[in-house]
């Protein structure tokens, strides 16, 4: 598949944000107006010219954070990863902050200052202005923003930042349109995207008439369509000749009346899924600076009869058998650079681990020590893997190389310790261990140093997963009986409960950190689930019964 | 006379078992291979595959407590029985093969039946089995015994099954 930009259309895709934004990103979901007004204009000025359908996403995109109170929510918005998961564990961070304060101040006051710093480091040249202002009143300084930056144009788009039921935008995505549609069904492709779009919890599809919105020229009225409620448009066209297949996709901020984004594909028509999957990515890194995971894929156990694993499309479609080993495998995890699956396997009758190589197919020994070898993570870099092995003793978490020679081991103390997870800058490890005579989750510094316990409120919670904007762990607990998927801050607090149907279990987050996959048995079977990072919007997806979905890093 | 009768009561359990279940997910009866249909772990019988049984239908399976793997006194009594069986048997080598019930997350379940597994093949030796002959396999909750999903079914299945071989 072949990726061109539409020739109708500036390149207004990836770089287009200056990277010395890229951690402002978030923060702009948070406080959405500066980069639509004068205020913002002053702070950044040549930077934001057009991006007013981008923050109206963004705004919608505090996802799992906005019961948190208003100080914090915003510093966690604006905290970049590495600082945040650092310094939300084990306080101040010991480099010196570019602010050049805050490592002296206690944990919330920390927090605080480094929203400041972030700020700070966004506004550059604003330095007075921004830092006053939020050393004295964080409040007010929104309020003022809000009511300075009130432009004429854009008053109708204003989100309500205190409300927590955040507001998702209006799209409209009639099917797509082709001169010769041979054997694809336009009705299909742009079925494809509004999925995508619906499953990320940030859009409401808005229904579509077949062939309205459109001028005599072929042009799209986007008056018309604005008449309609949606606030962005995304218009899709292809063309088949033979086994070729033709793409074309925009998407227009109707707001402006203006076309953001046009991407050209050319490919097979076995790619068909595949290229509107790759142009949601590129709709989300437009929107909300992140691009998409619609065009990545979940691997899972198959449950019942056969344990092989199988991978499928995140959205469930194109699904394929991975192992023929014919015995129970588990836990798979994708390479990060998507070369290989490692996994589990009792192929020689133990609980070893075996990497599947993806060009070869072909499953070769990874770790076969006596005891379990089992719950194996890369870690981000793909340099090393970290597991429990219990050939010492009890199952203990340690790092092995991707050779599988064993590089240290990180856990010690009587617990059984299993499921680690790396957090994304890799310099922590959270797990699970019962050290304290009931499953909880703990997280240790990789580099050496004592693991600090997170989770007190359950007498059973297991199995985390670091979210790869750092500042989330999904997690399973036991509630009332049931097992839940919950989520917390990476200190610990701002827990929240995200399913409340049957037993779920076994959360992976998406690449982009938007959405779970996760395990449930709700329908009396064991199915693959994907919802969004805040659970309201929870679906099954797996054609078969499965268990530990296991997401991949990046597009296949 | 005590071991005909000792095969003779597991093939009519076995059929019980047989009758009673009818569940898509591999289940694991005693003495049957766990792993679902694959060749049999060990080589080729020398001894007789008739003393092997012998002792399989002889060993008791050891039971455990939601979450734990510390022995009750009546999985202690138990394992107490096993070790005589086995000291009587000292040709065989044993698999120490840990289970859990289905609740809980599976790879924490996967720890748990490596502990049980352990907890039963220590005490083993602490009761005279020679540790050459011992070997510990977990199976978390992958394969249960029952299907059920209750109480009298999860009990059945967080166990550690003594499975020998020559």
């Amino acid at each position: 598949m072949i990726e061109t930009y539409d020739g109708a259309v500036p390149d207004v895709g990836a770089g287009f944000i200056p990277a010395r934004l890229q951690s402002s990103r978030i923060a702009g979901g948070d406080n959405p107006r500066p980069y639509c007004s004068a205020v913002a204009s002053s702070l950044e000025p040549a930077a934001y010219t057009q991006p007013c359908l981008r923050h109206r996403v963004l705004s919608a995109c505090l996802w799992a954070i906005d019961a948190v109170p208003r100080v914090s929510r915003n510093c966690l918005l604006t905290e970049n990863r590495r600082t945040m998961s650092r310094s939300a564990i084990f306080g101040p961070s010991p480099r010196p902050s570019p602010g050049g304060r805050g490592s002296h101040l206690e944990p919330h006051r920390n927090a605080l200052s480094q929203c400041e710093r972030e700020r700070v480091r966004v506004s550059r040249g604003k330095n007075l202005f921004c830092s006053r202002l939020l050393r004295h009143c964080l409040s007010a300084c929104l309020a003022l923003i809000l009511t300075v930056s009130a432009g004429p144009a854009h008053t109708k788009l204003v989100i309500d930042l205190e409300n927590p039921h955040l507001a998702k935008m209006p799209v409209a995505i009639p099917d797509f349109i082709s001169s010769s549609p041979g054997p694809l069904n336009g009705k299909t492709l742009a079925s494809v995207i509004r999925n995508d779009l619906y499953l990320s919890g940030l859009f409401q599809i808005i229904e579509t008439g077949p062939s309205q919105g459109f001028k005599q020229s072929g042009e799209p009225d986007l008056e018309a369509w604005s008449k309609t409620g949606a606030q962005a448009l995304i218009l899709g066209s292809f063309q088949v000749n033979g086994d070729d297949l033709v793409v074309e996709a925009r998407l227009y901020d109707l707001a402006l009346g203006k076309l953001e984004l046009g991407k050209r594909f050319t490919g097979k028509i076995k790619d068909q899924r595949r290229v509107v999957h790759v142009f949601g990515d590129r709709v989300m890194e437009k929107l909300t600076g992140i691009p998409g995971c619609f065009s990545t894929r979940i691997a899972f156990v198959a449950e019942g009869r056969s344990r092989e694993v199988f991978s499928m499309d995140y959205d469930g479609h194109s699904s394929r058998q991975m192992t023929q080993t014919r015995t129970i495998n588990l836990s798979p995890e994708w390479s990060p650079d998507g070369q290989g699956l490692i996994f589990t396997s009792y192929i020689n009758r133990n609980p070893d681990l075996w990497r599947l190589d993806l060009q070869t197919m072909e499953p070769k020994l990874l770790s076969g020590q006596p005891g379990i070898n089992a719950s194996a993570r890369y870690s981000p870099d793909g340099r090393a893997v970290a597991l429990s092995l219990s050939a010492q003793g009890t199952p203990k978490i340690f790092i092995i190389s991707t050779q599988g020679n064993i590089i240290k081991r990180l856990t010690n103390g009587r617990g059984n310790d299993i499921s680690p997870s790396w957090s994304p800058d890799g310099n922590f490890i959270s797990y699970t261990s019962d050290q304290a005579g009931s499953p909880q989750i703990y997280v240790v510094p990789v580099g050496g140093g004592e693991p600090a316990r997170l989770t007190f409120a359950s007498n059973y919670n297991t199995d985390p997963d670091w979210s790869p904007r750092g500042d989330l762990l999904a997690f399973t607990a036991r509630i009332e009986g049931r097992f839940q998927i919950c989520t917390m801050r990476t200190d610990g607090k701002d827990l929240r409960v995200l399913t409340d149907k049957g037993s779920n279990q076994d959360p992976s987050w998406s690449p982009d950190g938007r959405m779970i996959a996760f395990t449930s048995n709700r329908s009396g079977q064991w199915l693959i689930y994907v919802m969004n990072a805040r659970g309201e919007i929870q679906v099954p997806v797996s054609s078969i019964p499965g268990k530990f979905p296991a997401w991949s890093r990046n597009p296949r | 006379m005590s071991s005909r009768f000792l095969i003779h009561s597991a093939v009519l359990m076995l059929t019980v078992v047989v009758l009673l279940s009818g569940c898509s997910r591999p289940i694991v009866r005693p003495g049957e291979d766990p792993a679902g249909g694959m060749p049999a772990p060990y080589g080729a019988p020398q001894v007789g595959e008739h003393d092997l049984q012998v002792v399989q239908a002889e060993l008791r399976v050891i039971y455990f407590d939601y979450d734990k793997y510390g022995l009750t006194p009546e999985s202690q009594s138990a394992v107490q029985y096993n070790a005589e069986v086995l000291r009587r048997a000292p040709h065989l080598k044993v698999v120490a093969e840990g289970h859990c019930d289905e609740r809980g997350t599976p790879e924490y379940n996967l720890a748990l039946g490596d502990r049980r597994g352990r907890s039963v093949a220590d005490q083993l030796m602490a009761l005279g089995v020679d540790s050459h002959r011992l070997s510990t396999v977990s199976y978390g909750s992958e394969l249960p015994v029952d299907p059920g999903h209750n109480e009298a079914a999860w009990a059945k299945n967080r166990r550690v099954y003594l499975r020998v071989s020559r």
